[in-house]
């Protein structure tokens, strides 16, 4: 036993020291002391990255991402340095815990701001829709269980070009504690309350039922763990007719698309970036130093009623929590850290939220936090200036007060606006495969011949609007880049030619059965239409991409009929097969055996 | 009368050297049976061959058909199962023509076995491929095992940033975990095999209740105890502490499973030529067991370093390297996995599935190391302790040697 | 003197549990064993049904973990060649080494999409069996919502099964290995094929480690987290289909709310706790008289 105790210590010895030398030799004159963080989940991404690039000026900060709840608790323990967390102290809590009281002097900041973005799978006769809009009050319908189905009446007053399939809607909802479902609720019951009440009451949650971080799952609801889990479980095959809320990113990096939400401009608006940013810029904080509860907290109303056309209204941000006094552990020395951190945090950090799902801080809300930064002890307040402050959404050259970002940021096209039959083109992950959209008033033809890149890609994906949204930097953000009623002619460049052709030769031939199944049920619904452009099916458009098929080309009814499986014959079949084989391998061998057996037996 | 000869046997060489004596003779008049081929009695015969094919065969084809009607929709893991049951019922029948109920219920029961053993390989292959797949591309870089995050944000190339850190830091942390776990959870096995008296029942039960406890509520009651009451920052060390919690009921369970099958007559034995009881535990329960005790070791292992939660609240996250146990944040790999894999970006979400990988390796080092410490059977030694053994007993034989002569001397 | 410290330690973390758990219990009393919800700010909140799934989950992954890994150590030790024996309990071990939360994603990611089909046709065949049905979905209909058939009790169960076999087959193996040549020769020598063999000498005498295996792998799945997160659709109302979406774990309930949990909240998830504490307690309790009694462990001299 000695043997065994001194080997395994010998092997921990070993790690250890092996362990030390592999170690860096941390520089030793590191001026800056290192801090630690806690908090949000939902902005850990954001404060992650911010931890990695603030390093090369020697800052260390260690950000532990275990939960806005938990980061205020161990604010208040005097545990970290700072808090990140998506609502605020809550000094009265509903449910009968104990107010959090946060032990000093301390400074709500704006950290990253993000829109609630809706992914979803839909598919119409086996191609994706990208393009689906929909009102706030059709989004809260179909969270609370309300709309199931997605051709349901409301959401075809929405979508006015699609003819959407009988499918199940399947509402994903966050199945851990979240601030994303925390800024879904908290705009829930701010602008459509009833439908929000309504619904908690018939989940059992009546009587103190507002902002939540646990969406409450009922009926076809699923619920998934992490935004991650949302986007994998909307994308997979199952998830059809599935419709999630996450981070932007999610949707981008998973190649699905994102609903467009109506604003109070009456446009229906993606939750890019800028589109994000341009809704902050009516963002207030409540400045009311008589009630603790509220003060420098976030204040949305402005934003969900937003008119600017490009606004999203669904857009919020999450808080650092800073301390502005010594208190315990924190020293001077460390609110000089801190106080460098959250000025990069507000500034340079903000260029990488985009890439990130996230939208940055605009104007406003920067210049009242370096405000409150100032006020760290330690800090030092010459290196806190706007004019030095690289946040993408101002001019840094000098000119603070010059918002970029309210003169940078596309408007919407003309048909977002509510009254016009929807743009074609894709949204978020899928921005490069356009919808085919049934617009009476406009023959697929003229936009589909205009563009000739564009309509490479639409020859499987649809004809309509593509040749703006292939031909212009598809990732680049605005979704108006070449937009389809004065742009299409122009836009289809070389990018647009080969963006369109892959789409289209991938997805055609992928979808082939698909199309088949589905045909018979949806052509019934999207017959009327004269002039639309007709769903594709298999290779015929795939070879001809400018021609759009004519309807009566299409072989709806006989394939329907081979390939659904027919079970009275096949029954009988496999009976007989059964028998016969039974009838060709046992029988013989029994045969052999008897027969070999009696002359064996002398 | 005749003696029968025997072939000279290549085994018995010892039988040559002896010299010659009487044998067994027969009577002459033995009956003639019918000559008789000598009879085979290992390897596979043609006829299991045949009926092992035949059976592949037709079952492949009859589910093929079956398939159509039955199970439109169910996939290939519905094809598999379906082909399985069919292979199953025609094997059987095939082996029954030629064998009786007991051959045929050995025969099936031998493809039930393999094919149970199969799935798990299959399963285990699906995860690695998994793993590995979505690894590509990042496991070759050598940076990926010599920096760490401190300055790589999502975007960056995967030619910036690695994992040294997280490395380091599950290194340390299980090793500390062992280190803290194995002797007590062994000496606990031991009192549990040694002690029959109802207290010792008691902690087997509360002991293997423990195995259940979620694995958060271990980092909670570290955190409330170490952290809060006691006031200790957190770190590594704490992380240690609440991996330890996790994996000493798995260590003690196992082991104490292991340790009753030490043959009693050994530990009789051992009793009789007067050896205390420690003596005993120490000479020979716990070199019998040593085997199992390694496995029990690993299979602690294999909860404890997978956890994410309870190094979460315990030892913090960092994007830097750090060796101190009991100062700042200390990141373990499958936290690191875990916060990789929650990412929107690809790349990072690849490093996920590396980083994975690396702890995968790390894990299956750590189990080889421990079987080469225990998993030499008691007994059987290595041509290095032959030696030794040797060598001792030469030394004792000299010495023995030397006291008779003394002896006879004086 | 060891045993006293391993049981101070797990006494404390009992204590622990019970101290943390004593607000939530002494507001819901014995309510909260029976109540089917979980909203801590109504107050109506309960385990009944989180504890049901979570015994659910782990009863599926149980019951498909230890025919296999029994499977897989008897052929380890009995069947498997010698020169491949290392091998295989070198792929057990690898087994083991895959973390948990690998588990998951490939669980969520690639076998959800190959369980579903499968769970359909269960679903189309023995669905008249009350725990293989799926309400909200027919089977039979080729547009079916096959998302009635993901996240579920099942799926979780599986994906907990693939780290419970490694576990318990490691148990087995030690155990079925130390089985005393003498006695398995000697049914050799009375004609016994292989199975006999198996059937007369090493299944009694490995009984203990079968019963021992299979607690250490009950506790697993009991306890078993991240992977249970990243599956289920959490609900609080139980249902017997063990198809259908939604199931729950206690484990599962405390990570996915004891990041967002308030003071009073994260009382009643250590209640929840503690209720699974007592509950493998007590199954132990069962197991332990069954061990007990057991071959294994006795003079295995002949």
């Amino acid at each position: 036993m000695i043997s065994f105790a001194r080997r395994w210590a010998a092997v921990a010895l070993l790690a250890l020291v092996t362990a030390t030398m592999t170690a860096p030799q941390v520089a030793s004159q590191e001026s800056y002391q290192r801090i630690q963080g806690e908090g949000s989940s939902w902005a850990g991404t954001a404060i992650a990255n911010m931890a990695a690039n603030v390093n090369q000026f020697g800052i260390t900060v260690d950000y532990t991402s275990s939960g806005s709840t938990t980061g205020r608790r161990n604010y208040i323990r005097g545990i970290t340095d700072f808090a990140a967390s998506d609502i605020p102290f809550q000094f009265e809590p509903e449910d009968g815990s104990d107010p959090e009281v946060p032990p000093g002097q301390y400074a709500y900041i704006p950290v990253t701001a993000g829109g609630t973005s809706f992914l979803y799978n839909l598919k119409i006769n086996g191609q994706p829709v990208t393009n689906l809009r929909l009102s706030g009050e059709n989004v809260a319908l179909i969270f609370t269980g309300e709309i199931t189905k997605w051709n349901d009446e409301r959401l075809a007053a929405d979508n006015p070009g699609l003819s959407l399939p009988a499918r199940d809607v399947i509402p994903v909802v966050r199945s851990d504690g979240s601030g994303s479902s925390a800024q879904f609720t908290a705009w829930m019951i701010d602008r459509h309350p009833q439908i929000w009440l309504d619904y908690c009451e018939k989940v059992g949650r009546a009587p103190a039922c507002g902002e939540t971080s646990f969406y409450p799952i009922s009926g076809s609801m699923v619920g998934q763990a992490g935004d991650d889990g949302v986007a994998s479980y909307v994308g997979q095959s199952f998830g059809e007719g599935a419709i999630g809320y996450a981070n932007y990113s999610f949707a981008t990096n998973n190649a699905l698309p994102v609903a467009k939400v109506l604003n109070a401009a009456g446009f229906y608006t993606e939750p890019t970036p800028e589109n994000v940013a341009v809704s902050l810029l009516q963002a207030r904080i409540v400045d009311n130093p008589d009630d603790l509860t509220v003060h420098l907290t976030q204040d949305l109303s402005g934003v969900y009623t937003d008119t600017d056309p490009r606004a999203y209204q669904l857009s919020s941000y999450s808080y650092f929590i800073l301390p502005i006094e010594e208190q315990g552990q924190f020293t001077a020395e460390k609110g000089r850290t801190l106080a460098a951190f959250a000025n990069f945090a507000m500034c340079e950090a903000q260029q990488n939220s985009a890439s990130l799902g996230y939208s940055p801080i605009p104007l406003n809300l920067v210049t009242a936090s370096l405000l409150q930064i100032e006020q760290i002890p330690g800090a030092e307040v010459e290196e806190i200036d706007l004019s030095k402050c690289n946040n993408p959404t101002f001019s840094s050259d000098g000119d603070a007060e010059r918002n970029l970002l309210a003169e940078n940021a596309p408007f919407p096209q003309e048909c977002d606006r509510q009254a016009n039959y929807q743009c074609g083109d894709g949204t978020a992950g899928l921005r490069a495969v356009s919808t085919i959209v049934n617009n009476p008033e406009q023959p697929p033809s003229s936009s589909g011949g205009d563009g000739s890149g564009g309509s490479a890609g639409g020859g499987s994906t649809g004809g309509g609007s593509s040749g703006g949204s292939t031909g212009g930097g598809s990732t680049g953000g605005g979704s108006t880049d070449g937009g389809t009623t004065d742009g299409s002619g122009t836009a289809g460049d070389g990018g647009g030619d080969g963006t369109g052709t892959d789409t289209g030769d991938s997805s055609g031939d992928g979808s082939d059965d698909d199309v088949v199944i589905i045909v018979g049920g949806s052509t019934g619904g999207s017959g009327g239409d004269g002039g639309q452009v007709p769903t594709d099916v298999g290779g015929a458009v795939e070879d001809n991409p400018q021609t759009p098929v004519a309807e009566s080309d299409l072989p709806v009814g006989p394939i329907v009929s081979t390939v659904l499986p027919q079970q009275g014959s096949g029954l009988l079949l496999t009976g007989v097969v059964i028998v016969l084989l039974l009838a060709v391998v046992v029988v013989p061998a029994y045969a052999w055996r008897a027969f070999s057996e009696e002359s064996g037996s002398p | 009368m005749t003696l029968i000869d025997e072939p000279p046997s290549a085994e018995v060489d010892l039988e040559e050297v002896r010299p010659a004596r009487p044998r067994t003779v027969l009577p002459a008049d033995r009956p003639q049976g019918p000559k008789v081929g000598p009879r085979q009695v290992g390897g596979v015969a043609r006829e299991d061959l045949l009926a092992l094919g035949g059976a592949l065969v037709s079952s492949v084809s009859l589910t093929a058909l079956l398939f159509g009607t039955f199970a439109a929709f169910s996939g290939r893991l519905g094809f598999t199962i379906v082909w399985f049951g069919l292979f199953i019922a025609i094997y059987a029948a095939l082996v029954a023509l030629d064998n009786d109920t007991p051959a045929v219920v050995d025969r099936v029961m031998t493809a039930v076995l393999s094919a149970a053993t199969l799935l798990a390989l299959v399963a285990l292959a699906s995860v690695i491929i998994y793993v590995l797949y979505g690894a590509r591309g990042v496991l070759t870089n050598v940076n990926f095992y010599t920096e760490d995050m401190r300055a790589t944000g999502p975007g960056d190339p995967l030619s910036s940033g690695g994992i040294r850190h997280a490395i380091i830091g599950t290194l340390i942390i299980i090793s500390v975990a062992l280190l803290l776990t194995v002797p007590l959870g062994i000496a606990c096995a031991v009192y549990l095999y040694e002690s029959r008296s109802r207290f010792a029942e008691l902690v087997r039960t509360v002991v293997t209740a423990m195995t259940a406890l979620p694995s958060i509520v271990a980092g909670l009651f570290i955190f409330a105890t170490w952290v809060l009451i006691l006031g200790y920052p957190r770190g590594g060390f704490a992380g240690s502490l609440a991996i330890s919690l996790m994996i000493l009921p798995i260590i003690i369970r196992s082991a104490d499973v292991v340790l009753r099958l030490v043959p009693g007559s050994l530990r009789e034995a051992s009793a009789a030529l007067g050896a205390p009881t420690w003596r005993t535990v120490w000479h020979v329960v716990l070199p019998t067991a040593r085997s199992g005790l390694s496995t029990a070791v690993i299979l602690g292992v294999a909860r404890g370093i997978g956890e994410t939660a309870p190094v979460l609240l315990t030892s913090g996250f960092t994007q830097t390297t750090n060796v101190n146990l009991f100062e700042n944040a200390m990141l373990s790999l499958p936290l690191q996995t875990f916060e990789f894999s929650r990412s929107p970006d690809p790349l990072f979400q690849e490093r996920g599935f590396a980083t994975a990988a690396v702890l995968m390796v790390l894990v299956l080092a750590l189990f080889a190391l421990a079987r080469f410490l225990g998993g030499r059977p008691a007994g059987v030694l290595s041509k290095r302790q032959i030696k030794a053994a040797t060598r001792k007993s030469a030394a004792d034989e000299e010495r023995m040697a030397a006291r008779s002569r003394g002896r006879s001397g004086s | 003197m060891t045993g006293l410290a391993v049981l101070a330690i797990m006494g404390g973390v009992g204590l622990f549990l019970a101290v943390r758990a004593y607000e939530a219990l002494n507001d819901r009393g014995f309510a909260f064993f029976t109540t089917q919800n979980w909203d801590t700010n109504s107050g109506e909140f309960g385990v009944a049904a989180v504890l049901a799934f979570t015994i659910a989950i782990a009863f599926v992954a149980v019951a498909i973990a230890v025919p296999v890994s029994l499977a897989a150590s008897l052929f380890i030790t009995e069947v498997a060649p010698p020169k491949v024996r290392g091998t295989l309990i070198a792929l057990v071990d690898l087994m083991a080494a895959v973390p948990s939360v690998v588990y998951g994603l490939w669980g969520r990611e690639l076998l959800q999409g190959h369980l579903i089909p499968l769970s359909r046709w269960i679903n189309t065949f023995l669905g008249w069996m009350p725990w293989f049905d799926v309400s909200g979905a027919d089977p039979n209909d080729p547009f079916v919502n096959l998302s009635r058939y993901s996240a579920s009790t099942f799926i979780a169960g599986v994906v907990v099964a693939m780290m419970v076999i490694p576990l318990q087959a490691s148990v087995m193996r030690e155990v079925f290995s130390q089985v005393p040549s003498g006695e398995r020769e000697g049914a050799f020598a009375l004609g016994a094929t292989r199975w006999g063999q198996i059937r007369a000498v090493t299944l009694p005498f490995g009984q203990g480690g079968i019963i021992g295996g299979t607690m250490l792998g009950l506790g697993r799945a009991l306890g078993e987290t991240i992977a249970v997160v990243m599956i289920i659709s959490p609900r609080f109302d139980f249902t017997w289909h063990v198809l259908e979406v939604g199931s729950n774990s206690i484990s599962a309930l405390i990570a996915l709310r004891f990041i967002e949990a308030p003071d009073f909240e994260l009382s009643g998830l250590f209640a929840a706790g503690l209720t699974l504490f007592v509950i493998t307690l007590a199954v132990n309790f069962g197991a332990s008289i069954l061990v007990g009694r057991s071959r294994s462990g006795a003079s295995s001299e002949a």
